[in-house]
């Protein structure tokens, strides 16, 4: 049997329990330093696959400011953050931009959709149109 | 012009605080924002993690600000936009000037003061060397990726752990730079625990305690830093230098309230938290100017922010309709052990007292927060200089209090 041993900080909240797992053939046998079940959620999920959620820009054209923040509505692997990141390189939004507008749907095959987190009015040489 | 409440600076502090200024009565609410937008740092804040407890949502900054924003438009607050103010005297008399008004002035029955803090720069803490481009503080960095769309460099070393260098240290690392690490000068990291995860571990990005950068080095642009050790007292260690080659140094060292305004308004300032001394009502020391957010003291998190607004927000509206007596028995709260930084600074027996604190030094043990004369106790599963600890004593325990109210922090 293979045995092995993992740390984990929780960010579930910010006491950030530091966590030790003992693991055989890849199952969880003991966890501790964990002070709720939320991390041990946390832990599980960690183990099978890391999820952020992802926060970045994507170019505007019309509005006031060249570019126009974004996330992800619910968090993607971990593993994908840079194919997402490399999908949105050429994105060119055309203001005007509402919060929550969709910018893109299920990027990069996660079922998650890229939104927009600010309103953009249209604007011509600063001037709203 | 008059007005009931004049609130400065829009960002999370006066958002909130002129809204709550409109919901508990105040008629004639005026908001003065020197930007041409309203929401302050936020903006530029694109990352999650804002208003969990306040809205009990995962906002990003600009998602928190267009909510606040929303709901200031559905109240009657006024809002003037690239207006500056430029002074406030002790009988709240502003002065302020935009495009379209010129230079004008505002007697407003009370003020509140919103604006924030600013960012320790190279000149705060002397870094010997060259002066060559590619020094920014991390807050500018911040702005320039994520609202003007540039890039600051290649290949970026970050000069302190404070959670904006943590961030950045992440965004930049998305954007293509390569991050070579995260300096800090004491022996624990500056910001929160979930950013050192998800900021720097997630990405690799390797991060050393105890040193910092003592050179610069470029004519033009910057080629590298030289890096050293510090020991128990701060002094570097001589021959630990090391070189390291980058295009740009970011500084994360550090934040200060910001009170031109306040020092001219009259105001009495703390030299611990730099920012008004300040009542549990959030009046300052001058009868009817309120503060709130960072330019009372650097808060760890915008719900605290919130949380100073709503009751600045809520006083100044009932200072202004004659609610709130000019003189009102005071008793001071105190730092007693291991107590570097308490917020606020005196009692007035208004409300529950809502204190913030800072430990002096990290104990990664149980606690408890002793509050005294009351006897008062309550846990808390360790203390961190870094992480703000909030402690709510009830007003009805404090009514029979005389003298200062001292808090302590002891192992349990």
């Amino acid at each position: 049997m293979a045995r092995e041993s993992k740390h984990f900080t929780c960010v579930i909240c910010p006491i950030g329990c530091e966590i030790d797992v003992q693991l055989e053939d890849g199952n969880v046998v003991s966890m501790e330093g964990n002070k709720c079940e939320k991390s041990e959620e946390f832990v599980l999920q960690e183990l099978k696959e890391p999820m952020r959620i992802l926060t970045t820009t994507v170019r505007i054209k019309g509005a006031k400011w060249a570019m126009l923040p974004v996330r992800t509505d619910e968090p993607i692997p971990r593993r994908l953050l840079f194919k997402v990141i490399e999908e949105l390189a050429n994105i060119e939004m055309q203001a005007p931009v509402k919060v929550s507008d969709v910018i893109i749907g299920d990027i990069a095959g996660t079922g998650a959709n890229i939104v927009a987190t600010r309103n953009m009015k249209r604007e011509r040489k600063g001037k709203p149109v | 012009m008059e007005a009931d409440v004049t609130v400065i600076g829009s960002g999370p502090a006066g958002l909130t605080a002129a809204l709550h200024a409109d919901k508990n009565g105040a008629k004639n609410v005026l908001l003065l924002e020197r930007e041409e937008e309203l929401g302050g740092i936020l903006k530029q804040c694109i990352h999650n993690g804002f208003g969990l407890e306040q809205f009990k949502e995962d906002y990003t900054g600009p998602e928190y600000a267009e909510r606040l924003i929303g709901e200031t438009e559905k109240t009657n607050v006024r809002c003037f936009l690239n207006t500056m103010v430029t002074g406030v005297v002790p009988d709240r008399t502003i002065t302020a000037v935009n495009p379209e008004k010129g230079v004008f002035q505002i007697e407003s029955k009370s003020v509140v003061l919103a604006m924030g803090c600013r960012e320790r720069a190279r000149g705060s803490i002397n870094i010997p060397g060259t002066r060559p481009a590619g020094v920014y503080t991390a807050g500018v960095a911040q702005r320039f990726v994520n609202i003007d769309g540039y890039l600051p460099g290649k290949e970026i070393v970050i000069l302190g752990s404070g959670d904006i260098g943590l961030i950045m240290a992440r965004r930049l690392t998305l954007e293509g730079a390569q991050v070579k690490g995260v300096y800090e000068i004491m022996d624990y990291p500056g910001g929160l625990k979930r950013n050192i995860v998800q900021c720097l571990n997630d990405f690799n990005i390797p991060l050393y305690l105890s040193r910092t950068v003592t050179e610069i080095r470029g004519k033009e642009r910057v080629e590298g830093v030289v890096v050293s050790r510090v020991d128990d007292t701060m002094q570097t260690i001589g021959g630990s230098e090391e070189f390291i080659s980058c295009d740009t140094l970011l500084l994360s060292v550090g934040l200060i309230p910001e009170n031109e305004l306040s020092i001219g308004a009259g105001v009495k300032l703390s030299p611990t938290t730099k920012g008004p001394i300040t009542t549990e009502t959030m009046e300052t020391s001058v009868p009817g100017i309120f503060c709130c957010g960072n330019v009372s003291t650097v808060f760890d998190l915008v719900d605290y922010v919130a949380q100073t607004g709503i009751s600045a927000g809520r006083n100044a509206a009932r200072f202004s309709a004659g609610a709130l007596e000019k003189d009102r028995k005071t008793v001071e709260v105190v730092p007693g052990e291991n107590v570097r930084m308490l917020f606020p600074q005196r009692y007035c027996f208004e409300d529950n007292l809502i204190l913030f604190i800072r430990s002096a030094e990290p104990i990664e043990r149980a606690v408890r927060i002793e509050i005294s004369p009351l006897g008062l106790r309550m846990k808390r599963p360790y203390a961190r200089p870094n992480e703000m600890i909030r402690v709510k004593v009830p007003r009805e325990k404090l009514k029979d209090v005389t003298g200062p109210i001292e808090v302590n922090i002891r192992e349990s």
